[in-house]
């Protein structure tokens, strides 16, 4: 073949996704294992609770985005809106959710902030604030989460879109700058983050991370129920597990079908809201409101971040302080030699899947730069793991890497990380290669360099900087995994993640604050150094070209 | 020991001790030097509960006296549920992975010894290799030697004691007017009194099953047949229990709607004012968190009128494990008297030792006499009693569920 560079790609991400939904299918296609999952008590509640959660917060994270994307344009801050999306970007769901937890509960930063004075509460009142059994907890933290992201997907598709010539046609029509820009412009952007939106449905339905900490409980969300089932001693629950994923799988795709429908629909009666004409009345209220809840949703996610601080080095903190006494904070020389070396082993195996990844992806970015079609298409293979619920290959991957011998070692840990990494790097590293204009590498090699030389002289340079975000990124993304750590790692390999997540699943905050620190620090620190290092490189460079 | 009316159990145990597999073997003798030579350089992948950080550092200041003693690695495999290695082991036994497998030691007891026993996945005999085995209190106390209703034979080490002990906050309105409740009765007055701060963990959490087979032990008319498999009768047999806890759910935490995961998340609630009771099968819990800043100094301890439910805790090499002998070695380490007696320190773990403490060497009988016991450690129950047959566990667990999940 032509093209090793981009099969080796495929080989690492694609390969095992397949293998291990075919796994999945070999061991979880089982009539009496479907029996019993159905006789699990609850288990139509769970299911219920999964697409419920998901769906609306998926739902509602969507209208949030558009809007918040169409006031911050047309209202000229979209650089505030990217600040703000920044810090609840770079956050894993896992620390988040952590954090929402103690915010949100009875005994919760938000409530102490607010009692005795305004509320009279001496001891904490006995809600159902997180993990209540509607799972509103549950959709607020996916909406911290998937708000700033849809937000990031649609700034990125907005070059696609022509919006400033619509948004020009609109106002002249005599449409305010909202309802023009929701009937011009953002119907064409719905269209480019098909894809991205999908992802955010299936991990919604699908995912652990934030149902552990602030799902309901009784039952919990159906991945939640999977999730028990696997780390159960009983081989015949184990079993089940197999099958429950097929189970998962079946609903999801079922649900994306749906809303693919659903989306037909809408667009539909979008056009008839359009071509109906009407004028959009009271926008400046609209614009308070929704700079209002974006405010909330902000807040949310940074008091978790400043009760995860305030958890770890707590001791007894009895309601209604609101900081703990300082005296224990001393607790935190104690955690921090554990905390150490599970560190070690969170930035070991990021920093691997950031340089891996990059080495991987560079070939075969350079290879399809004139082949736009191509690379699209390699994206979106490579993007097919997001779309697939993580639980149902990685359970078959698991079976593999048994078999193979390789379970529990870095090596497995890393590759398992990389699927996830993959399509991240693609996305920034694939257009920033293209757009570079390629009279700069025919100088080099007119000017007598070899290929090896031309690159490093001229295209490298003009790389860096998307290298060092597509690094940031890739790293960011290694140290939130937590079902692929999992799975691959056998319970030998601990991360940050997974030291989060099992002391969250046993309900212990305090311990899982400490390393929902390193989960919530470690993206921080390493865009900040992304950013500084771009920043040093180019302190004697005017403008860098692109 | 002080009189403690197991009467069945001792007879059992009785016959155990006189098999020669739990006597102890020789530190100098051959087969052990020997063993040492092989394990050193070995790395000991011990799958242990990790969501107790006082027990983390105990088993990481314990890695480092093995590793500059012998040269053994142990690494701490910190597991959710040792359920998970359970299954790991049985995945792997699937798989023909039946050498070199990825747990090498386990801190193992009741159901999971039972599934990984029954299903021939652990080597052995093997405790009465170890010289420290000796030291071990086999006549003093029974559950030792039976766990949970089935014998151990030398497949699993006793490790530590367990005793079920209820906590509360004695500095909270309800529980300074009057006396603590001590009976089944009383603490559901209590509870009902003072709705919102009384529950327990949510089964199959160890503790939450604990507290089902604690209350059912008090509430049934027939203790003893806790003793034999669960049958027809386990619907006539548990109804007083679930009588009780559909009235204690009503005026229960969150009104029996959500329920902490575990002990520990249990212990947070209390820390920070949510709740006003917890309990812990270590006597020593609460104690231990004052010293370490975990509670507050106003918890007080209590066991129950009518027994403390008891049982002991272990460690298990599985078959396939990688290195037998590291296992071992460090095996013997966790018992020894210098190793027991830092973990009854309250201030580093509080597990009550499994050694015979009157019978040890003078300089070891000190390092547990130095200890001192803490305000929230409650005296030695006047009675223990001992852990219901496995069966019961599981279908209190599955009724549980049957009747409180919806």
């Amino acid at each position: 073949m032509r093209r090793p560079s981009v099969l080796i790609l495929l080989a690492v991400s694609v390969v095992p996704t397949f293998a291990g939904l075919a796994a999945a299918l070999w061991f979880g296609l089982d009539a009496a294992g479907f029996m019993r999952v159905l006789d699990t008590p609850g288990i139509g509640l769970s299911l219920a609770s999964s697409v419920w959660t998901g769906a609306a917060a998926t739902l509602l994270s969507l209208v949030l985005a558009h809007l918040a994307v169409a006031v911050s344009v047309t209202g000229g801050w979209r650089r505030r809106l990217n600040a703000f999306s920044l810090p609840l970007l770079a956050m894993p769901h896992l620390a988040i959710g952590i954090g929402l937890a103690l915010v949100l509960a009875p005994s919760g930063l938000l409530l102490r902030l607010l009692s005795p004075w305004a509320t009279g509460f001496t001891e904490p009142p006995d809600w159902l604030s997180v993990q209540d059994p509607y799972g509103l907890s549950l959709i607020a933290g996916l909406i911290v989460k998937e708000t700033p992201f849809l937000v990031l997907v649609l700034f990125a598709a907005l070059p696609q879109v022509p919006a400033e010539r619509l948004m020009l046609q609109a106002r002249s029509l005599g449409y305010g700058r909202l309802k023009g820009w929701m009937v011009a412009v953002a119907p064409l952007l719905q269209v480019q983050i098909r894809l991205p939106l999908a992802a955010v449905l299936v991990f919604g339905l699908t995912n652990v991370e934030m149902a552990i900490p602030l799902g309901p409980d009784l039952p919990p969300t159906f991945s939640v129920v999977l999730w028990r089932w696997f780390i159960d001693a009983d081989p015949a629950i184990h079993a089940q597990a197999f099958t429950g994923t097929l189970v998962l799988l079946f609903v999801t795709v079922l649900a994306v079908f749906i809303a693919s429908r659903l989306a037909r629909l809408i667009a539909v009666l979008w056009r008839r809201w359009a071509e109906s004409g009407s004028r959009l009345r009271g926008e400046r209220a609209v614009r308070g409101a929704l700079d209002a809840t974006l405010g909330g949703v902000w807040s949310l996610g940074i008091l978790a971040l400043v009760a995860i601080l305030l958890r770890s080095v707590s001791g007894p903190w009895r309601f209604p302080d609101i900081l703990p006494d300082s005296g224990e904070l001393s607790t935190w020389s104690a955690v921090l030699p554990v905390a150490g070396n599970v560190a070690e082993t969170t930035i070991l195996l990021a920093a691997a899947t950031a340089v891996a990844g990059v080495i991987l992806v560079l070939p075969a970015a350079e290879r399809l730069r004139h082949d736009a079609a191509l690379g699209r298409k390699l994206g979106a293979w490579l993007f097919l793991p997001l779309l697939l619920p993580q639980m149902t290959f990685l359970f078959g991957v698991q079976v593999l890497l048994v078999y193979l011998g390789l379970d529990g070692t870095f090596a497995a840990v890393l590759w398992s990380h990389l699927i996830f990494a993959l399509p991240y790097l693609w996305g920034v590293l694939a257009p920033a290669r293209a757009a570079i204009d390629p009279r700069y590498l025919a100088v080099a090699r007119t000017l007598g360099a070899g290929p090896v030389r031309a690159w490093t002289t001229s295209t490298a340079p003009l790389m860096l900087r998307s290298m060092l975000l597509a690094m940031a990124l890739a790293f960011s993304v290694s140290i939130a995994l937590y079902l692929p750590s999992l799975f691959a790692g056998a319970g030998r390999i601990a991360t940050a993640a997974t030291e989060a997540a099992a002391a969250a699943g046993s309900g212990t905050l305090r311990l899982a604050a400490v390393h929902a620190i390193l989960l919530a620090v470690l993206p921080l620190a390493a865009f900040g150094a992304a950013y500084a290092a771009g920043a040093a490189v180019f302190r004697n460079r005017r403008e860098v070209p692109r | 020991m002080a009189a403690r009316r197991i009467v069945p159990l001792l007879v059992i145990g009785f016959f155990c001790v006189a098999d020669a597999d739990s006597a102890g073997a020789d530190a100098e003798s051959p087969a052990w030097l020997e063993l040492q030579r092989e394990a050193s350089g070995q790395t000991v992948y011990f799958n242990a509960w990790g969501g107790d950080l006082a027990i983390n550092r105990y088993i990481e200041w314990a890695a480092e006296r093995v590793r500059e003693r012998h040269g053994v690695h142990l690494v701490h495999v910190k597991v959710t549920d040792i359920a998970e290695s359970v299954s790991r082991i049985m995945a792997e036994r699937v798989a023909g992975r039946d050498a070199d497998g990825s747990v090498d030691l386990l801190w193992i007891n009741g159901e999971n010894f039972a599934a990984l026993k029954e299903a021939g996945l652990l080597w052995g005999p093997w405790t009465g290799r170890l010289p420290n085995a000796a030291l071990i209190d086999w006549r003093g106390n029974p559950t030792l030697l039976i766990d949970v209703t089935l014998p151990t034979e030398g497949f699993e080490l006793p490790w530590g004691t367990s005793t079920f002990t209820l906590f509360y906050d004695r500095s909270t309105a309800p529980t300074r007017s009057q006396s603590a409740p001590r009976n089944p009765a009383a603490l559901l007055a209590w509870i009902e009194a003072y709705p919102g701060r009384f529950t327990y963990p949510q089964p199959p959490a160890f503790l939450g099953t604990a507290f089902l087979k604690q209350m059912l032990l008090l509430l049934t008319d027939d203790a003893h047949r806790l003793q034999r498999p669960a049958g027809e009768d386990f619907d006539e047999v548990s109804a007083p229990l679930w009588v009780w806890l559909d009235r204690a759910h009503a005026r229960m935490w969150r009104r029996g709607r959500l329920f902490p995961r575990s002990g520990p998340a249990q212990r947070e609630l209390l820390a920070v004012g949510e709740l006003h009771w917890m309990m812990s099968y270590n006597p020593a819990e609460a104690s231990r968190a004052i010293r370490q800043g975990e509670l507050h100094e106003t918890i007080g301890a209590l066991h129950l009128e009518g027994g403390a439910l008891a049982n002991s805790h272990f460690l298990a090499i599985p078959y396939n494990a990688g290195s037998k002998a590291g296992a071992m070695l460090i095996a013997d380490f966790l018992i020894s008297p210098e190793a027991q007696a830092r973990k009854s320190d309250e201030d580093v773990w509080g597990d009550p030792s499994v050694l015979n403490v009157e019978d040890l060497a003078a300089a070891d009988r000190m390092l547990f006499e130095s200890l001192a016991r803490g305000a929230a450690t409650p005296s030695p129950p006047a009675r223990l009693l001992p852990e219901p047959h496995p069966s019961w566990a599981i279908l209190l667990e599955r009724e549980w569920l049957e009747r409180y999940v919806r």
